[in-house]
């Protein structure tokens, strides 16, 4: 230990605040709600009157809950001196690691401005030689199927021969699946109301790592288990209740990472549902001990198959790296029934910043990569390959399928709609919307029913767009969409970009 | 697109410039594919009697508003009785340097029984430069090989053949290489190419015939309908909108798309989809046009299964968007079938003669009223395919359950 520390000296650098969150006095009532809103305590009341005393995240809780509407969050004015290679940003980054001397942790996704591929891609609409297809009249379908699928079907005796058997399915409504996030990194309610809207919208959520509280089994039919490198909460029931098993190797907001559920945050309901001690870490090692190598993964996949007596699908997950198109194919050949990959811009609860800000491929580019390598290795009609890791639109999940992926995945959407606003503050606990904490006071502010109402309706409402996007590229089932590159076109700066995604530039025709 | 621009004085029937580019066997530079309207027209005695030439051409010509002058074909089964156990391979070659290339390549993998020129008109107003048409009729030896693999089948060791010959040879086109059949086809109105050929000349079982009205890309004879692999013909009014996922199974299945139009993609669908995988038409045809989940939900179960699991497991022969085609085989039987997408945006009618012994197919009613002004009409379902045997009649006018007789 250096010598300040020892001596006990305080040298943490005080850095500028970002936030101030700005009350009107003419409106303000003084009911003084904002103080026990904000979790982050950045509003006191002191002398008749509240005031901001620092540490505001503009997480906008104070704002949206106050009744005179009288609360402004507004940035901070540059405090540093300007340069154009400094930004403040890195002063930060600096200032924060020299008094800390540790990893930087931050949550969310990569916040960097790299403009995302998928605002670079437009799509394609049908144009007097194929009809538009209106689907409020006609049907346009959404059903998507997520997991082995045969290849092609076999005669004997004249007969077709169908074995289902060999390659379950479970059939969602749309070609969506929310992500992995798991009880511990979010709270009970939070999770609750992805199962609900998941059941209701009849499609599936991931569990994340962590097993299954007992509450959570009557949703199990559209849950998907996770087997992560921690093994936490895997049991029978966890394996065989769910509608899928996936096991995760990686995380596009931390590749080659593992997890870290600090010991404070593992209170009874954590510990009964992740099978740990109270109080005691949860960690996930960085790779799964048992496996080293493609073979083990294969014995995996095939022991979760048996002990799931081969009646649901067993995927792998991934974070999109360099090489994820021979990973992928690796993967089906170890017999995955299907992919997931997830893009460097993907969701954590907790990650280095280094690596969410630095590590891995953007999912618009892996997808293609993935779709490509399948299909060149005469995989790709075996498999489904789902994505995500920075879907935030109808737009971006629709160019996600045209790429080639079967299902988007998406979770920061769907805590957006629950009230997230994305402060990148989960790893600290206090999330004050009730959704990235387990403080049972700030759990409390999360109600499942509306929280879930508020998913289904954005998710029915992406549905829409889809088949209405579909229709206009003269499409009636979403199947005819997913890998179809040449409704795509690419506007952007880049067009090695579009060459590599197997995507034409805009004003290439085809006829 | 075009490298020469417009040619003065030929138009279409509307006065429109057409290109001056016309290539033969060679693929046009940047060629990217071609889309637009079609007429089709077929014909096939249903008691094995031959038919000439002149009555498709008559169903075809009848349509001048589906046609702009830019291709036109004709394909006939049951065409050469004599010779109808070997393959007849048809090739367009730009020059004697394409036919020597490929009769080179073709004469060590190939034993060449018997090779002719096809007649081609002289005073043709078909556009100049026209190809080199001429065919070779061969067996497959019994000691094949292609690139190590020695255990090919005869038809699959000729699928690669033809495709490398498409793909790599230069100046040479394959456009026809099934048994028992040929096409003839090429750049010009359909009463043009009929003359080009002069299809009065030959008589056959079954006919398949196609006119065009593609935007003005620049032409290209071997880009004309029918696409043919092995004894499969394809003619095809229509877009497929998911040519890009279609592409991608016959891709994944060894084929090689060298016309980039969805209509070759069609052709080997249905290659890959009933030859090589074994499937029954009626199956194949409701992978390529099937019904929606809803409707599948109302199956009986037996026949909810079988449409759940082709529907899944074909995904990827899913012919999405509007389309009508005409497919003929001549493999086991000379055989005639007929597809409308599932929401049947492109028309397709079908005419029985009063003696029942012809059946017709075509885009328009006047097709079969020029030739048959008595036939008894009726419209195929969508997604629902027809099919016509020589010899035995017609087995599904298009009307039935999606899978009657199929067992699974």
């Amino acid at each position: 230990m250096s010598e300040p520390m020892k001596q006990g000296k305080r040298f943490d650098h005080r850095l500028p605040e970002r936030f101030i969150p700005t009350i009107d006095r003419e409106l303000c009532r003084v009911c003084k709600r904002c103080v026990s809103e904000c979790s982050y305590q950045a509003l006191e009341f002191k002398e008749s009157r509240v005031v901001a005393v620092g540490g505001c995240v503009a997480c906008g809780r104070c704002q949206a809950l106050c009744p005179a509407n009288c609360i402004e969050i507004r940035p901070v004015p540059p405090q540093f001196a300007p340069h154009g290679n400094w930004s403040e940003k890195s002063r930060r980054a600096i200032l924060a690691q020299a008094s800390s001397g540790g990893v930087l942790l931050s949550s969310c996704g990569a916040d960097d401005d790299h403009p995302s591929i998928f605002d670079d891609l437009l799509l394609d609409a049908a144009q007097v030689t194929n009809p538009s297809i209106d689907p409020l009249r006609e049907p346009v379908e959404t059903i998507t199927y997520l997991g082995r699928r045969p290849g092609r079907l076999e005669m004997c005796d004249g007969k077709v021969i169908i074995r289902e058997d060999d390659t379950p399915l479970v059939r969602l409504d749309m070609p969506l699946m929310f992500g992995h996030i798991s009880l511990g990194s979010i709270s009970y309610n939070a999770q609750r109301s992805l199962f609900m809207a998941a059941k209701e919208l009849n499609i599936v959520a991931g569990s994340g790592e962590g097993g299954l509280h007992p509450d959570f089994y009557q949703y199990a039919d559209r849950i998907c288990s996770e087997v992560a490198s921690g093994r936490f909460g895997i049991n029978p029931q966890y394996l065989k209740g769910g509608a899928a098993v996936e096991i995760k190797i990686g995380q596009g907001a931390k590749p080659g990472h593992g997890g870290h559920l600090p010991g404070e945050k593992v209170t009874t309901m954590i510990s009964e549902t992740r099978m740990i001690p109270r109080g005691t870490d949860a960690l996930s090692p960085y790779p799964h001990h048992d496996i080293y190598s493609i073979e083990d993964l294969a014995q995996l996949i095939s022991v979760l198959k048996e002990s799931t007596e081969y009646r649901l699908p067993v995927g792998v997950k991934i974070a999109a790296v360099h090489n994820v198109g021979a990973i992928a194919s690796g993967l089906v050949r170890a017999g995955a029934d299907f992919l997931t990959v997830d893009g460097y811009k993907g969701g954590t609860g907790a990650a280095p910043r280094v690596i969410r800000d630095h590590a891995g491929l953007p999912i618009e580019v892996a997808i293609s990569a993935v779709d490509r390598r399948l299909t060149q290795e005469g995989l790709r009609n075996r498999v489904t390959v789902c994505a995500g890791g920075g879907i935030r639109s109808s737009a971006d999940m629709i160019k996600a399928l045209a790429l080639g992926a079967d299902i988007a995945m998406v979770s920061t959407s769907a805590m957006i709609a629950m009230g997230c606003r994305v402060c990148q503050q989960c790893h600290r606990g206090l999330c004050s919307w009730g959704i990235a904490t387990q403080r049972e006071d700030l759990c409390a502010r999360l109600d499942p029913e509306i929280s879930s109402a508020h998913i289904v309706r954005l998710f029915r409402a992406w549905n829409e767009e889809l088949k209405e996007v579909l229709g206009a590229m003269g499409i009636d089932a979403v199947e005819s969409l997913v890998g179809n590159r040449d409704r795509l076109r690419y506007r952007g700066a880049n067009p090695k970009i579009a060459e590599v995604m197997g995507v034409k530039h805009i004003g290439e025709g085809w006829g | 697109m075009s490298e020469r621009g417009c040619r003065p004085g030929r138009a279409d029937r509307r006065g429109m410039p057409l290109l001056a580019d016309n290539y033969t066997a060679s693929r046009p530079p940047a060629w990217q594919g071609q889309l637009g309207g079609c007429g089709i027209a077929s014909c096939i005695s249903l008691k094995g009697e031959r038919i000439p030439g002149d009555r498709v051409a008559r169903m075809l010509t009848i349509m001048k508003e589906r046609e702009n002058g830019l291709g036109a074909g004709y394909a006939c089964y049951g065409l050469f009785p004599d010779r109808k156990d070997q393959y007849c391979l048809q090739f367009f070659f730009d020059d004697e340097e394409g036919k020597h290339g490929a009769e080179e390549f073709l004469s060590e993998r190939l034993d060449v029984t018997h090779d002719e020129k096809v007649f081609t008109s002289e005073s043709s107003t078909v556009p100049n430069p026209h190809p080199i048409v001429w065919r070779y009729f061969a067996n497959v030896p019994g000691k094949r090989e292609w690139r190590g693999d020695k255990g090919l089948s005869e038809d699959d060791y000729m699928v690669e053949l033809v495709q490398h010959i498409n793909e790599k040879v230069e100046k040479a086109f394959c456009v026809s290489s099934g048994k028992d059949m040929a096409v003839f086809k090429g750049n010009g109105y359909s009463h043009e190419i009929a003359e080009f050929y002069d299809v009065e000349r030959y008589s056959g079982t079954m006919w398949l015939s196609h006119s065009r009205f593609p935007t003005n890309s620049p032409a290209w004879w071997a880009g004309a309908h029918p696409m043919s692999l092995l004894d499969w013909g394809v003619c095809h009014n229509g877009e497929i909108t998911s040519y890009g996922v279609n592409r991608k199974l016959v891709e994944m299945n060894g084929y090689r798309c060298t016309v980039l139009t969805d209509t070759e993609v069609v052709a080997y669908m249905w290659d890959l989809l009933v030859r090589r995988n074994g499937l029954p038409i009626e199956v194949a045809a409701f992978a390529m046009a099937p019904r929606t989940f809803e409707e599948i939900a109302l199956m009986p179960p037996k026949e909810r299964r079988l449409a759940e699991w082709v529907r899944i497991t074909y995904r990827e022969a899913f012919l999405n968007g509007p389309f009508s085609i005409i497919v003929g085989r001549s493999r086991p039987e000379t055989m005639l079938i007929a597809l409308a997408d599932r929401k049947k945006l492109r028309p397709l009618i079908a005419g029985l003669s009063p003696d029942d012994s012809t059946l017709y197919i075509a885009s328009e009613e006047c097709s079969m009223r020029i030739v048959e002004p008595d036939a008894r009409t009726w419209a195929p379902e969508a997604g629902n395919p027809l099919v016509a045997i020589v010899g035995k009649g017609v087995i599904r006018r298009g009307t039935e359950d999606p899978f009657l007789g199929v067992r699974s």
